[in-house]
């Protein structure tokens, strides 16, 4: 009988060791995280490029596990988060209660443009920076002004090499998630609060920068990947 | 010949169900290939289930030293290793530049970091099960216990 017994339960243990493995990966099954991704991709001759992808569930439960410096249970602090006079706060619910729309316009002399606005909820920051164009066209100019025409073939060229160099940074973030960001004490950000807020949103480009070095964009989808075209457009 | 027979028995029983559980637990696998003149050429398997226990005959003193220097990061590391653990096969990081190539994924709940460079090739396979152990074994360690 008791040989029996021992036989039987032998025969359960054997079992469950054996599929137990089979049971963990059972449990690696894709789950629906979304994911930030960020992809820097230089031009020049080597063609280097770095590709991050973090799913932001991870973030959420790591950043409340670190302490240290700023970063405490989730949150950073900030000293001059309204220094200068400024109540960044008061600012951002003054943004966030008024109608879409353009709130700031800047046309540079050098070719700086900045745009803000709001739209759809979102927080809009469209910045172009033609500044070494308009200086490189300026000094070409200057150069070719007294000289002959092979000189103002070459300034025509810098012109138009300096043409690529005119920079464009787009930021879009929900204003959901900058107030979650503002959702903790004063003088502090939220980062679990805003990331938890940020992965409730849609796919969406957070940020965009091309320039004549490089191409950054930070974008949030559901895919585990950053793919070869880096994702969502 | 039935206690032999026995005895056999049980040295092959061990023997399966320590080969089960080191199958289970997977192994930490590093290997280095350095493609030049005297490069070396090291490739390291080890079962990971034995790191862990290995951890337990680290002299006190040298595990409260890591304990102090990296209490700090212990509490995310593991928090970090908990949840890799749970993801599908992805790649966290990819960096290429010209013919360098440097890739940190997890793969079948392992984090696998792939350093491919013309004259030297590093790959290393650990399971985050293994990290998520070492890490709350170093940050349960208190210092002048």
């Amino acid at each position: 009988m008791i040989r029996h017994s021992l036989k039987q339960a032998s025969l359960v243990i054997a079992s469950v060791l054996l599929l137990s493995p089979l049971g963990g990966y059972a449990q690696s099954a894709p789950s629906g995280d979304r994911w930030l991704h960020v992809r820097v991709v230089s031009t020049d001759s080597n063609g280097e490029s770095v590709s991050v992808n973090v799913p932001l569930e991870l973030a959420e439960k790591v950043l409340p596990a670190i302490n240290k410096n700023q970063l405490h249970g989730g949150k950073v602090s900030i000293d001059k988060l309204d220094d200068n006079g400024v109540d960044f706060r008061a600012l951002l619910e003054a943004v966030r209660s008024s109608k879409d729309g353009e709130f700031v316009t800047v046309n540079g002399k050098d070719g700086e443009d900045v745009r803000v606005a709001k739209q759809g909820g979102f927080l809009l920051v469209h910045v172009t920076d033609g500044s070494d164009h308009i200086t490189h066209h300026h000094s070409a100019n200057k150069d070719s002004a007294g000289k002959n025409q092979d000189d103002k073939t070459q300034g025509e060229r810098a012109s138009k090499e300096s043409a690529a160099k005119v920079s464009h940074v787009e930021v879009k973030i929900p204003l959901s998630v900058v107030d979650a960001l503002l959702s903790g004490g004063k003088n502090e950000l939220d980062l679990v609060a805003g990331l938890r807020m940020l992965s409730s949103q849609g796919d969406t480009e957070l940020v965009s920068v091309k320039d004549e070095e490089s191409t950054v964009r930070v974008w949030v989808d559901s895919k585990n990947s950053n793919g070869p075209e880096g994702g969502t457009r | 010949m039935i206690l032999l027979a026995k005895v056999g028995l049980g040295v092959v029983s061990t023997l399966a169900v320590a080969g089960i559980y080191t199958f289970r637990e997977g192994v930490v696998r590093v290997d280095v290939d350095e493609y030049r003149e005297n490069g070396s050429h090291v490739h390291l398997w080890l079962p990971a289930a034995a790191i862990p226990m290995a951890v337990h005959f680290v002299p006190d003193r040298e595990m409260e030293k890591a304990a102090r220097k990296a209490r700090e990061w212990m509490p995310g590391a593991r928090v970090a290793a908990h949840e890799l653990g749970k993801l599908p096969d992805s790649v966290l990081v990819e960096v290429k530049d010209g013919d360098e190539h440097v890739l940190i994924s997890t793969h079948d709940g392992a984090i696998k970091i792939d350093v491919t460079e013309p004259d030297e090739q590093v790959h290393v396979l650990c399971p985050l099960a293994t990290i998520e152990d070492v890490t709350a074994e170093i940050a349960n360690t208190r210092p002048g216990a």
